[in-house]
């Protein structure tokens, strides 16, 4: 089940102007993403991928007739997604049907996609990829 | 800055930063003049200045616009005054009518104004000017780096990897992510004094067919035979023909590797363009590697919605 909530983003600091800087992506982040709707998406890992423009996570979902959909989530570079402590699954990161709730801001398109924020996981993990969303 | 400031610093860094980059953990800095050269300049034992190395240290993104690999020309001298380079210039920065941060979407469009504002800038035949503006305009899905193509020559900028030898120099760029989407780019370039092949001989490439010489204590590195479907900067839509001509200059001075790239294209341009002199820092760890740089695999311009852009 997705439970949408609006929050207001004063400053996601996702791309920008305040020294040292923010994340650039190669596109805008706001033609795709709303900056001021985030949501949270319960599911399980199907894959990470650490890859040029952006490192991509996919989930399985389950909608409400029990069917599996894919979701897919934008994350932060490389150096963010060490920083925030994704790495091998055996040295704390990701693996394959690992359950979790994923933050993130959702796509303009309305597809099943999103830039992720947080990953909450169900052993209660937590990896902040960006910044405190609540809290900007 | 807040308690997120360290990720978002980290993150910050990735944007730009190619593997090598990574591997040396940049010192922070608030901005991004060109380094200073410090120490002595390694020469090879035929008494050329040696270029091997891991470049484009810190490379930082300040204000949004990255250092060294795609400032044009603009210098971030503090959160709120930039410099022209060229010109030498104050350029006016987003105003701020607050000591709040921008948000993303204010700090996107300050960046994407402040990488238009270097002076220097290549001047199109007057019928190319409407569809240098468009090709800008609609540069989610014109932009060819945009779609994880190589970003080609000059635009790759200073190669983050050089390993210079008697009769070849070998120039790596590993493929970025950030604001351009690119795969890895690798030259091995002749320096035995042969000639170029006729262009007309050529099929097209990304880094087309480049030979080297030296002149005094600069090596100079001549190409030709390009694919079109490369842009010669990071924006402004600034395409070329397939006749291009690019003269590369690179000099060390001590740690630092100044680059000037001049493009010839008759065709298109009323004038040959060359760029504003980019330095780079030499990676401090001299046991520095050059780690492999990720594939690229573009999934997200198909979701754009607006015509929002760097």
């Amino acid at each position: 089940m997705t439970r949408v909530r609006i929050t207001a983003l004063l400053a996601v600091s996702l791309c920008g102007v305040a020294l040292p800087g923010r994340v650039s992506a190669h596109h805008s982040i706001q033609a795709q993403f709303d900056i001021n709707k985030s949501f949270n998406i319960t599911g399980t890992v199907a894959k990470i991928e650490f890859i040029n423009p952006h490192s991509y996570l996919t989930i399985n979902v389950k909608d409400a007739d029990g069917k599996v959909q894919k979701w897919a989530f934008e994350m932060t570079g490389l150096a963010g997604l060490r920083r925030a402590g994704l790495s091998r699954a055996d040295r704390g990161g990701l693996k394959a049907g690992d359950e979790l709730t994923v933050i993130a801001l959702a796509a303009r398109d309305g597809s099943n996609s999103g830039l992720a924020q947080e990953l909450k996981m169900a052993d209660g993990r937590v990896f902040k990829l960006i910044a405190d969303i609540n809290n900007p | 800055m807040r308690g997120s400031g360290r990720i978002i610093a980290a993150a910050a860094a990735s944007c730009l930063l190619t593997a090598a980059v990574l591997a040396q953990e940049p010192a922070r800095r608030t901005n991004n003049a060109p380094p200073k050269p410090s120490g002595a300049t390694p020469r090879t034992a035929d008494g050329h200045p040696d270029l091997s190395g891991v470049w484009n240290g810190l490379g930082d993104n300040l204000n949004g616009v990255p250092n060294q690999i795609a400032n044009n020309g603009v210098i971030i001298e503090s959160e709120t005054s930039a410099r022209d380079l060229h010109s030498g210039q104050t350029i006016a920065v987003f105003p701020r009518n607050t000591t709040r941060g921008q948000n993303n979407e204010q700090a996107e469009r300050a960046a994407a104004l402040l990488r238009r504002s270097g002076s220097n800038r290549p001047l199109y035949k007057p019928e190319y000017w409407e569809m240098v503006k468009n090709l800008d305009h609609n540069s989610n899905e014109e932009d060819p780096s945009n779609n994880c193509m190589p970003a080609g020559v000059p635009r790759g900028g200073i190669p983050s990897y050089i390993s210079q030898h008697g009769n070849h120099v070998m120039f790596i760029y590993p493929g970025q992510g950030g604001l351009i989407a690119t795969q890895t780019m690798y030259r091995m370039i002749p320096l035995d004094g042969r000639k170029h092949t006729p262009l007309q001989d050529l099929d097209g490439t990304f880094t087309g067919e480049s030979i080297a010489r030296w002149e005094g204590d600069t090596l100079v590195v001549d190409s030709w035979g390009f694919t079109p479907n490369t842009w010669f900067d990071q924006i402004g839509g600034y395409f070329h023909g397939e006749n291009m001509h690019v003269i590369e200059r690179f000099r060390r001075d001590g740690n630092t590797l100044t680059w000037t790239a001049t493009v010839e294209d008759p065709d298109v341009l009323l004038e040959p363009w060359t760029t504003t002199p980019r330095v780079a820092l030499l990676n401090p760890r001299a046991d520095s590697l050059l780690p492999e740089s990720q594939p690229c695999s573009e999934r997200d311009l198909s979701h754009l919605v607006t015509k929002e852009h760097h």
